[in-house]
């Protein structure tokens, strides 16, 4: 009986210690929060920053066509260090000292899931 | 002897003096503690946090935030803005706080002029140690331009204006007249450290990507914002 409760209560404090991965944000939350105010929420390019005053329209990552010539490389270069580093407008910041690594490698595939397609 | 009461007459003056000086600041210092009361008596606080270091760690801390964080009120604004602005609080978020459908209602509350002094006093007593004075003075400066405008993302997510126009992104606070509003030491230390301020925000991490002197170049720019 006790010892039970002894691996009931042991449990409970694994699972709570185990839900810290859970912590970190999840890569919806994460574009939702840096990505949509440009690239919109649904990833059509249409963000409440797109106004007629914006140079370039931010990547539509809903455009298979377009977004498949992008390799997942290309795309972290471009989150980690801005535009310039695909040769692109500098409007797409560069977000290097911002994001971890996770939270990219959690928007590269979140990007593949608006956009359905793979990438070169 | 024409000396010696020279000498006395100096030694009273700087009394006279000290004793002014030491008057004024327990009175604002007085002033600071009725905008306290006044302050809490508004529930200002339901909105706004007055206490660092900064609280917020994860993207749902900012979220649920109602209203900016006051805490280093004294450090981030100019005296005068602040006063006038209590009384009549126009929108600086071009989006309601925390949302990127909205548009900001504009239904800040309002202070009386009365109030508003006294709580002005007491947001200016809350300061950060994180911001050195007198390191960045407004001017034009060609180099903090084509930062803003060119190398780097601001314009993207910040109004500015820019020959009698006011253009530029809607995401971040308009940065229209920041001159006016915002004190351009302030300016600098967010962007050197902008963890100790907002630790968890919407606007990139620049530390590290710009250097000092793109830093400082870009806050000269934006502190010359009429
Ligand atoms: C300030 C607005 C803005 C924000 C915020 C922003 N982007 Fe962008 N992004 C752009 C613009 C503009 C482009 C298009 C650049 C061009 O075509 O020259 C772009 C392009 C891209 C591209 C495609 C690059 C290419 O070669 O076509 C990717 C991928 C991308 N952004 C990812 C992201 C991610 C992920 C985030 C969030 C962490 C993000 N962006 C946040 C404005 C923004
Ligand atoms: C219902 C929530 C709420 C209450 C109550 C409230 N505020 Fe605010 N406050 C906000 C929001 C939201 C903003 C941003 C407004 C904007 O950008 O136009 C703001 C902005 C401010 C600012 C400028 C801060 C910045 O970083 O731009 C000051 C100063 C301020 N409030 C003081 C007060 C005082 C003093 C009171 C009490 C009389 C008060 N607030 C009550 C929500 C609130
Ligand atoms: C992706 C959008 C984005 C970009 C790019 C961006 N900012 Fe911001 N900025 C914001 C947001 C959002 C805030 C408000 C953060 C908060 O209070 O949570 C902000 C806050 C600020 C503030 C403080 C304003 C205030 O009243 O509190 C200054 C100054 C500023 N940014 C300057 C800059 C400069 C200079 C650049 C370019 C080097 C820049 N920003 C690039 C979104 C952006």
């Amino acid at each position: 009986m006790l010892r039970s409760a002894f691996i009931f209560v042991a449990l409970v404090i694994f699972g709570i210690s185990g839900s810290g991965e859970a912590n970190a944000a999840g890569a919806k939350e994460v574009y939702d929060f840096y990505c949509s105010q440009c690239h919109g929420a649904t990833g059509k390019g249409d963000g409440p920053n797109v106004t007629k005053d914006m140079p370039v329209t931010p990547r539509n990552f809903t455009n298979a066509a377009e977004m498949n010539k992008l390799s997942d490389k290309d795309l972290r270069d471009v989150i980690m260090d801005g535009g310039p580093a695909l040769s692109k407008s500098s409007i797409m910041p560069p977000w290097s000292q911002t994001l971890t690594e996770g939270e990219t490698t959690g928007l590269i595939k979140h990007i593949r899931k608006l956009c359905k397609c793979k990438g070169k | 002897m024409v000396k010696r009461s020279k000498v006395a007459r100096i030694l009273a003056l700087s009394v006279m003096a000290t004793a002014l000086i030491g008057f004024n600041a327990s009175e604002s210092r007085a002033d600071a503690a009725t905008g306290k009361k006044a302050f809490d008596s508004k529930k200002c606080g339901g909105c706004h946090y007055t206490t660092g270091p900064a609280r917020e760690k994860t993207i749902a801390d900012q979220l649920k935030k109602k209203g900016p964080e006051l805490w280093y009120a004294g450090s981030k604004f100019q005296k005068e803005w602040l006063g006038a602005w209590l009384q009549n609080p126009k929108p600086i978020r071009p989006l309601a706080y925390n949302s990127l459908t909205k548009k900001n209602p504009g239904n800040h509350p309002k202070l009386a002029a009365g109030d508003a002094a006294g709580v002005t006093d007491y947001l200016m007593s809350l300061t950060s140690k994180d911001v050195a004075a007198g390191v960045i003075k407004a001017k034009k400066n060609l180099k903090g331009k084509l930062v803003f405008t060119k190398k780097m993302p601001c314009s993207g997510c910040h109004q500015y204006e820019m020959r009698k126009k006011v253009k530029g992104g809607l995401s971040g606070p308009s940065l229209v007249g920041a001159g006016k509003r915002l004190n351009p030491d302030w300016i600098y230390a967010y962007l050197k450290a902008p963890k100790a301020f907002k630790p968890v925000k919407m606007m990139p991490v620049f530390t590290g990507i710009l250097s000092d002197k793109q830093m400082k170049d870009v806050s000269t720019f934006v502190a010359n914002f009429k």
